[in-house]
């Protein structure tokens, strides 16, 4: 197969991307006007290649065409697929052996102790029936090696140097583990040794003394180092990382292979993208491939830096609301905010992810009163049975936006699925309005007033715990369910503007279209910045920082390169974690200003640090006096892709056509029962307002306009919420 | 025409002192029986909906407080392994809201603000909003020691406190002469380190420069410890500020009304728990701690004494719901270190009840309404010296409190929850200390590593499994050994691991306790280690396991001083990777010793030079049921995983297993079944309850006791209840003395 990477790629008319989901896989597929349809298809977690030609086939049915005509006329086909998921939840990975530094033997069994990932408050709380995640490799297949390295500490200078070598690598050791884990059915063999995130020397050499071993045998096993999977401190959860690429890194490959050649047999003569957990997409060749463990969610935010870019928005604050979760995420600069350690399934890996907050909230969770008159939304959810007005046994959100007439229950997915509105209204005056002894339309109010306010919270501290103004914030809505409350859970927040679009619920497909190529390095870096460094010093420092990210930068062309990435055009953004000495938390330190040439931009990264700092934190929390401890580098390696463009109309009157008014339906809003016109979407055109009390349906989704709001909608079809 | 929710905010309204409100609460409390007087949930019952959105914002200010300052934080506890809380009180210091971590922290927080309105703080230095009190005296501010600290910040509307922001952590190092954060040698309370009251340490949440400067010279981490302090005080803004919009949205009138509401319908939840979950009596336990205080030193006689700490709790349930728990019978208050007062005893009482009884309402004072606690003056856990030392109680007081958790579980079992009871234990240990770098260089240091989480017991359907929670914290996490190295420059790990064997035998066997090895390297000029920790199964009433089955085996430490561990390196040897390996090599020479010791009470702190070793085994926990019907299928797992060595399965469960060629362990099912008969057998020599009794009585009246013995019966039998008891059992003279 040829290597052909998305830069090498000539332009064609389509791009195409694909979320696929645990049950359907949809597809965007964006045409070269901007514009776009989308497809669906039922996902096959056992064959995706055949779930992926089947929803591209479909959306490509909409425009009139077949898939093979798509195909051949695609620039680039990305896809976020649920292999790896499935891999991890199953425990159908690879036989896995591992090879730790002597005396952590038991580091998979124990696993810092972290048996409370993913829990709730409640369930933290009662500690006794918290149990370990199933580890990921037999502990009787990880085997101890006499080595150690000095990670360094905050006393450098006083004390031992970052990086020296403490206990010699027992290279008898190697051979003797490794030939034991060829005997006993390994399949790939992972290396990790304490602190091989500052020196990986160590690891290194074991891995090519345990490469010698393999060659020797009948067996071919990849072995894989810690130290080039996710060179970050913290042992626990790097080894997560390692286990994660060793175990279901390579089966994940080979089902996007599957796929990639499904879409290039049918016609595509490019490279299958897939996506990253802390943004970006890559090629299918990506080396430590278990970064694309956790995508689904974060499709969205990249299509919130499209429309940011497009309508020239500095700060965004996303809402996603579907199903099951409502979502909030940061755009800040247009840059996403990462989270260092992500938890997945029971494990912390040291992967950074792209941060998103989440509450239980969503359209189809179940609503409950306890014993104690307490309601309480989620976590169990509906799905595709959406609620009593359709096909499951509990009171749901939906049900009471159905109840309350917001959503119309004739027109739910455009009228494929007809829900009842009196069970709807039943199930709310059962589960809620009797045992709290109130009207069964009040209850659906306050149901709405709980959800919307854990919403808004929710969406006002990730950006007030930041340092953040809303003032300076765009918050962009979508997921099916986003438009319908957003009138809710944006009451009384001063957002610089609201927007949501008609192709909200499929935005996610629409941001993976729009993902960069890219990749991201790391580096373990042990440095103090002292008060009164020396100017000789801060020179020195800046002469060391610059040469570990043109390390980085060779890495990045050599890596990209072998991806088929013309390296010529790559462009990098240069990042430090870095954190007051004495502290143990570093924080992204964004270098605007890039490469570290002279002493004084050394005074430019500790201004760059308390910048960010006191955004975060009040005055009393800096601690300047203490100087400044830089403990990673990192860079981001973006190479030029395909972009969808969205698509720009001509604008029109204010007043919309007649076309697009469907007719008038009683609402029950804030506490009374008020008329609310209702309007097509398809029928709005740009530069329509839409006054309220008014609802936009749309068989994808619905928008409320409460009395006194109403709706602009852009050249770009964008509906501002104002 | 005023509704119901008009009418019951105009009750409670205008400005009073922090005493006044005391009174108030106390005098409502005690007459209705309900918090405050409320008997009817008026808000919450004219609006749910609203009461719930209304504990929504309290509780999102503080989860947010948690999630976003502990990133502040110099020390592991603080930041990821739970051993920090952030919570939201009342004018009062009952807890409405709380972060994740230190939960039972709670009860400390009346104690501190009932001192602040006893001492007239409103006047003198004066009470504002965003003002910045610190305390981490047990006597005055609840803590249970020094090295827990805390931060209040008053929240103020109206000119009246109607609320405190409040944020905890566990410190690094607390300037005491024993260095670290729990000293473990102290005489009286002018050795527990830097102690003080409440005290206003900063206004417009910001510290004043003499506080930070306080903690560089009275501790050992001033860096550290400011980082912390800075932390703690970064959450207390934000739910200071989150508070105030929430004030401003409700309504004055609202929020004091419903956060009492919150407070009594938590109050009534937790005893709807306790009625569906205990069976009303009484239940008694007891515990020991040892405190080896003999000729360690020369200049403080009256502390020159070995000490047999006592805990005896009983603990009784009525048929409403409520329940006392009185710890009449413990020891009287000593010249050690392992004294605490009642706020601080109460943080470990209350660890057992908010995990059972807590976890599925709002979390607030309403658990400390409905559990009382009795610690008549002069006992260990209420001294009537208000300069006994409170450096530890935590080394004693997990075994009150397991005492307390055993009493659940035994009412869980027996009315048939069996998924939740199960062998309590948390056996916690740390290793702490302070040096000179070579190039003079002062640190100071803890090791939390296993304050952070411990094995689970046996259950009465399965293992326990190691480091799986931290009873304490909620949150089970030991770190990370890579970041324990960058902040003690001269340990490093050549272990990190569980121990083999180190658990509570049974049916079905507690999880395994971890062990590591600390290499010392090059620590300069001086190096001082000792060690805090629990001890719970220094004797083995506290880890008794359940239904039969074995307690947990004892913490232990060893350290190796003057060893060849640099010769072994340079050869190629392997080093050992866990305590019982210290003591193998030390044993068959493969590592020289010039001095191995293996400590099973807390050593003294100790001088540590170059290529010393400290190892620590502990957090072992209980098992359940009689270890010879333990399966023998899980009996070959453990021997096949490396959990348990041969000798332990043939002798303890009576499994006799051979190793195949490929060096499986398969079992011999008729040595088995003759072992296990043969084990039976044996037991019927065991001697009768009542000639044990009438043996032991005599050795009691012949006062055959050794002296740390007779000291803890004598203070215990200074309190009538214990005397009684006592006397009663043994049936002995009214003249007898002991």
């Amino acid at each position: 197969m040829a290597t052909q990477a998305p830069t090498h790629a000539a332009p064609r008319e389509f791009i195409l991307a694909l979320d696929a989901g645990g049950t359907m896989t949809d597809t965007i597929l964006v045409k070269g006007d901007g514009s776009f349809t989308i497809g669906k298809s039922l996902t096959n977690r056992e064959d995706e290649a055949s779930s992926y030609s089947e929803s591209v086939a479909d959306a490509a049915l909409q425009i009139g065409l077949d898939s093979r005509t798509v195909h051949t006329n695609t620039s680039v086909s990305i896809y976020a697929g649920t292999g790896m998921l499935n891999t991890i939840l199953t425990g159908t990975g690879r036989k896995v052996g591992l090879l730790v530094t002597r005396g952590f033997e038991h580091i998979t069994i124990v696993e810092g102790g972290l048996t409370y990932l993913g829990q709730t408050q409640a369930e933290i709380l009662h500690q006794q029936l918290h149990e370990h995640t199933r580890p990921l490799v037999d502990p009787r297949n990880v085997l101890g090696v006499a080595e150690r390295i000095c990670g360094g500490s905050y006393f450098s200078g006083s004390h031992r140097a970052p990086g020296e070598e403490l206990v010699p690598l027992n290279e008898d050791d190697v051979r003797r583990h490794t030939q034991t884990l060829i005997d006993r059915g390994c399949e790939v063999i992972g290396i990790l040794f304490i602190n091989s995130f500052i020196a990986p020397k160590h690891e290194h050499r074991a891995k090519a003394v345990a490469e010698e071993v393999v060659a020797k045998s009948d067996r071919r096993l990849p072995i894989v180092c810690s130290s080039d999977v996710a060179p970050v401190s913290r042992e626990n959860n790097r080894v997560k990382s390692l286990l994660f690429q060793c175990f279901a890194a390579e089966l994940t490959r080979e089902a996007l292979l599957a796929v990639e050649g499904a879409a290039r047999e049918d016609g595509y003569n490019g490279r299958l993208l897939t996506l990253l957990s802390y943004g970006g997409a890559v090629n299918v060749e990506y080396q430590r491939l278990y970064e694309t463990m956790v995508s689904g969610p974060i499709g969205g935010l990249m299509g919130a830096q499209i429309v940011a870019n497009k309508l020239a928005l500095r700060n965004v604050v996303t809402a996603d609301m579907g199903g099951t979760s409502f979502d909030v995420g940061l755009l800040v600069d247009g840059r996403l905010g990462l989270r260092k350690d992500a938890d997945f399934a029971g494990h912390r890996l040291a992967l950074p992810m792209v941060a998103l907050d989440s509450v239980g909230s969503g359209a189809g969770s179940a609503v409950w009163i306890d014993e104690y008159r307490r309601l309480h939304v989620g976590p169990d959810s509906a799905g595709a049975k959406v609620g009593s007005c359709f096909k499951y046994d509990k009171l749901t959100v939906t049900d009471v936006n159905v109840a309350l007439g917001y959503v119309d229950p004739s027109y739910f997915l455009g009228g494929k699925i007809a829900l009842d509105r009196d069970k709807a209204l039943k199930a709310l005056e059962e589960t809620v309005a009797k045992p709290l002894g109130i009207d069964v339309y009040e209850a659906g109010r306050g149901i709405l007033d709980v959800v919307n306010t854990q919403m808004r919270d929710l969406a006002l501290a990730m950006m007030t715990s930041k340092g953040y103004d809303p003032r300076e914030f765009t918050m962009i809505c979508y997921g099916g369910a986003g438009p319908v409350h957003m009138w809710g859970f944006t009451d009384g927040i001063p957002f610089e503007d609201v927007i949501t679009m008609p192709w909200a619920a499929g935005f996610s497909a629409f941001g993976a279209a729009g993902a960069e190529y890219m990749h991201r390095y790391h580096r373990g870096f042990v440095e103090l910045v002292p008060n009164g460094m020396a100017h000789d010093d801060k020179q020195a420092l800046a002469d060391r920082l610059d040469a570990v990210f043109r390390g980085l930068e060779e890495d990045a062309r050599n890596e990209m390169s072998a991806e088929g990435v013309d390296v010529r055009h790559l462009t990098f953004r240069y990042g430090v974690y870095a954190r007051y000495i004495g502290q143990l938390e570093s924080f992204d330190t964004v270098l605007d200003f890039g490469h570290l040439k002279r002493a004084e931009d050394v005074d430019r990264l500790v201004d760059a640090f308390e910048d960010m700092y006191t955004k975060v934190y009040p005055v009393g929390a800096r601690f300047p006096q203490a100087g400044y401890s830089i403990t990673e580098v990192y860079l981001q390696a973006v190479a030029p892709k395909p972009q969808p463009d969205m698509r720009e109309y001509p604008l029109s009157n204010h007043e919309p056509a007649a076309a697009a008014f469907v007719g008038e339906r009683d609402v029950y809003h804030a506490g009374r029962w008020v008329p609310f016109k209702v309007w097509q979407m398809g029928e709005l055109t740009a530069g329509n307002v839409v006054n309220g009390p008014a609802i936009i349906r749309d068989p994808m989704t619905t928008v409320v306009v409460p009395p006194g709001k109403r709706i602009e909608i852009d050249r770009f079809l964008c509906l501002h919420y104002r | 025409m005023a509704t119901i929710e008009e009418k019951v905010l105009e009750q409670g309204a205008g400005r009073r002192s922090l005493e006044q409100m005391f009174e108030e609460r106390d005098r409502l409390t005690r007459e209705s029986g309900h918090y405050y007087g409320i008997t009817e949930l008026s808000l919450r019952d004219a609006d749910p909906l609203k009461f719930e959105r209304f504990y929504s914002r309290l509780h999102t200010c503080v989860l947010a407080a948690r999630e976003v300052a502990r990133y502040v934080a110099a020390s592991p506890g603080g930041r990821e392994m739970g051993e920090s809380l952030w919570a939201l009180t009342t004018a009062e210091g009952d807890s409405l809201a709380l972060s994740l971590g230190f939960f039972s922290h709670t009860a400390a927080f009346p104690v501190a603000v009932r001192y602040m309105a006893t001492e007239k703080y409103d006047d003198n230095p004066g009470i504002d909003d965003a003002d910045v009190f610190c305390t981490d005296d047990g006597l005055t501010g609840g803590a249970p020691h020094p090295g827990d600290t805390y931060c209040y910040v008053p929240i103020v509307v109206q000119g009246e406190i109607i609320a405190w922001a409040v944020g905890l952590n566990h410190i690094m190092e607390a300037g005491a002469p024993v260095a670290g954060s729990w000293p473990g040698f102290c005489v009286d309370t002018f050795m527990d380190g830097f102690v003080f009251p409440p005290m206003k340490t900063g206004t417009k949440l910001k510290q004043a420069t003499w506080w930070d400067n306080l903690w560089k010279r009275r501790t050992r981490a001033g860096t550290m410890n400011i980082l912390d302090d800075k932390m703690r005080l970064a959450g207390c803004a934000m739910v200071h500020k989150g508070v105030h919009e929430i004030v401003h949205e409700f309504g004055l009138p609202y929020f004091k009304r419903a956060v009492r509401e919150v407070i009594e319908e938590s109050r009534r939840m937790v005893m709807d728990n306790i009625k569906a979950l205990m069976i009303p009596g009484t239940y008694t336990g007891v515990a020991f701690r040892v405190a080896k205080y003999g000729d360690m030193q020369k200049i403080w006689a009256q502390a020159d004494r070995d000490n047999l700490i006592h805990i005896r709790q009983e603990l009784s349930v009525d048929g409403k719901g409520r329940m006392a728990a009185d710890l009449e019978g413990s020891s009287r208050w000593g010249q050690h270190a392992f004294n605490g007062y009642p706020g601080g005893a109460d943080c470990s009482l209350y660890l057992a009840m908010t995990n059972t009884f807590s976890h599925n309402t709002k979390v607030t004072a309403g658990i400390n309404l409905t559990v009382t606690s009795h610690y008549p003056k002069g006992c260990i856990y209420n001294p009537d010296n208000d300069f006994a030392s409170f450096a530890n109680i935590w080394a004693q007081s997990m075994a009150m409190n397991s005492v307390g958790f055993y009493s659940i579980n035994r009412a869980l079992f027996s009315r048939g929850y069996l998924e939740e009871a199960f062998a309590t234990d948390g056996d916690w240990d740390g290793v702490q200390g302070a040096g000179e770098l070579a190039d003079g260089t002062p640190y100071g240091f803890t090791n939390f590593e296993y304050v952070g989480g411990v094995a689970s017991g046996a259950f009465c359907y399965r293992d326990g499994e190691p480091v799986t929670w931290a009873e304490w914290t909620q949150l089970c996490n030991i770190g990370n050994a890579e970041e324990f190295e960058y902040l003690i420059p001269t340990m490093f790990y050549l272990g990190r691991k569980t121990l083999p064997g180190f658990c509570g035998h049974g049916k079905f066997r507690g999880g395994l306790g971890q062990t590591s090895v600390h290499w010392i390297v090059d620590p300069g000029r001086h190096l001082g280690m000792s060690r805090g920790g629990a001890g719970t199964a220094m004797t083995t009433f506290t880890a008794t396991g359940m239904s039969g089955g074995y307690p947990a085996p004892n913490c232990f430490h060893v350290t190796a001083r003057g060893t060849n561990l640099q010769e072994l390196i340079d050869n190629g040897g392997h080093t050992p990777r866990d305590a019982m390996e210290v003591i193998e090599y030390a044993a068959d020479g493969r590592l020289k010793v010039d001095k191995l010791e293996v400590w099973k009470y807390d050593p003294p702190e100790l001088q540590m030079k170059h290529n010393d070793l400290w190892s620590n085994a502990t957090g072992a926990a209980g098992g359940w049921g009689d270890p010879i019907e333990r399966p023998a299928s899980l009996a070959l797992q453990d021997l096949n995983e490396g959990s348990m060595k041969p000798a332990f399965v043939a002798a303890l469960y009576g499994v006799i297993a051979t190793q195949n060629a490929a060096g499986e362990w398969e079992l011999d099912a008729p040595a088995t079944a003759a072992r296990r008969a043969a084990i039976r057998l044996a037991r019927k020599d065991a001697k009768p309850a009542a000639q044990w009794w009438q043996e032991e009585r005599e050795r009691v009246v012949r006062r055959e006791f050794i002296t740390p013995i007779a000291d803890m019966y004598r203070g215990s039998a200074s309190f009538p209840k214990f005397d009684r008891e006592f006397r009663g059992f043994w049936q002995l003279p009214a003249d007898f003395q002991i």
